[in-house]
């Protein structure tokens, strides 16, 4: 994986874009990348609760501050390499998840939110050419709102997450049409959350679903993952990966892996 | 009884006096404060003129009136112009030929394209001996 920045956004919440984000982060540097996983969800930051036991607190500068223009990224990005054993880097840089930076966040002028993606977009040296990562990867927001309309057209490749609830297909569809096109961004599907016997079907019936699900959104679709019980309920102030290494969800996550890197 | 009558004759002639004098004088009030109404009037007329002057200058003045091509607004945009504002996002500031050597588009295109975002207010350019630098303000 060379300089690439892949943003994991879905049209509604509750998908498991930041279960996604995470691990594949945490898999692509447990294989030796170094990686860049920014929380882009200003509204519902999530990152600092998954990272909680691997991060020394207070956090003096939070992605906020950056977006802000308070401090500079690398002062942002936090090393929790060790915590996890990797064998690459993995650095990552928090939203703010106080009411008060959640309001401060809202509602800023259009002028702000321009310069908000100018950014995003001038970030991309900084994170390749000074801090030598091999991928950056953005948990967006859901839906159309500035962080994730900012975040998916600063980035190379989307991953839309998205479940085979009607809802979200067709949120998925619309979205795809209206904004994903319109703006000419590369994007993949990721189904996630997919009804467990998929679990036991033949590759026959497994690729009959993928090749029905890309007729529907006219994407490739790079992983099918069922809905595994034991991840829904799992305690998230920590990494899946950290806590169940060999879990199946992980193993089909390495595939989404391999297809990522050749996307 | 005669001196009585000239007494009150020359009393009822005083009145008359007083009362012309100080009606000249109200008079002479009201005119002021009617010049100072008509100088006051005068003066809202001009400024009035001089800030529909400045506003209709503005709607038509390029260099004075910007707008934000934010990621939203950019939905309203034709996709061709939006095309060179995002490149011009990713590039921060470029000519006509850099935007075109990012969009895979004739340069001509290009500065027509970026020249026409000038016009609408969404970006700013700025001229460098020969080159002319497109940027997002």
């Amino acid at each position: 994986m060379r300089e690439k920045i892949i943003a994991i956004h879905s049209s509604r919440g509750g998908t498991g874009k930041t279960t996604i984000a995470t691990n594949l982060a945490l898999t692509y540097a447990r294989e030796g990348s170094n990686i860049a996983l920014l929380d882009l969800d200003f509204r519902a930051p999530s990152l600092f609760g998954v990272f909680s036991e691997g991060i020394k607190k207070p956090v003096k500068c939070w992605l906020n501050d950056f977006m802000l223009d308070r401090c500079a990224i690398g002062q942002v990005l936090i090393d929790v390499s060790d915590k996890y054993s990797l064998d690459g880097k993995l650095l990552i840089g928090l939203a703010n998840p106080t009411i008060e930076a959640i309001r401060n966040m809202m509602g800023r002028s259009r002028a702000w939110e321009v310069a908000a993606a100018k950014k995003l977009f001038s970030m991309r040296t900084s994170i390749f050419n000074e801090m030598h990562m091999d991928c950056c990867i953005f948990d967006t927001s859901p839906g159309i709102q500035y962080s994730s309309i900012n975040g998916v057209v600063s980035s190379d490749l989307t991953v839309i997450v998205t479940t085979l609830d009607s809802l979200d297909v067709e949120g998925v569809k619309n979205m795809l049409v209206e904004f994903y096109d319109e703006f000419e961004k590369k994007s993949v599907i990721l189904m996630n959350k997919v009804f467990p016997q998929t679990r036991m079907w033949s590759d026959n019936e497994r690729n009959g679903l993928i090749t029905k699900m890309q007729r529907v959104f006219k994407r490739p679709i790079i992983g099918v993952i069922p809905c595994y019980c034991d991840v829904l309920e799992a305690n998230r102030d920590s990494p899946l990966i950290a806590e169940k290494p060999g879990h199946p969800f992980l193993k089909d996550l390495q595939e989404v892996c391999k297809k990522l890197e050749n996307s | 009884m005669e001196n009585r009558t000239e007494n009150s004759r020359a009393l009822d002639e005083l009145d008359v006096k007083v009362l012309l004098v100080k009606l000249i004088g109200e008079v002479h009030i009201l005119n002021q404060k009617v010049d100072s109404m008509v100088e006051f009037g005068g003066k809202m007329l001009k400024a009035q003129e001089e800030f529909l002057q400045r506003t209709t200058k503005q709607e038509h003045t390029n260099e004075t009136f910007k707008l934000e091509p934010d990621m939203v607004t950019l939905f309203s945009l034709p996709s061709a112009l939006r095309k060179t504002v995002m490149a011009l996002y990713k590039l921060g500031e470029a000519t006509a030929e850099d935007l075109a050597r990012e969009t895979k588009r004739l340069r001509a295109v290009e500065s027509s394209a970026a020249n026409q975002l000038v016009r609408m207010g969404f970006l700013s350019k700025r001229r460098e001996g020969r080159n002319v630098y497109f940027f997002i303000e």
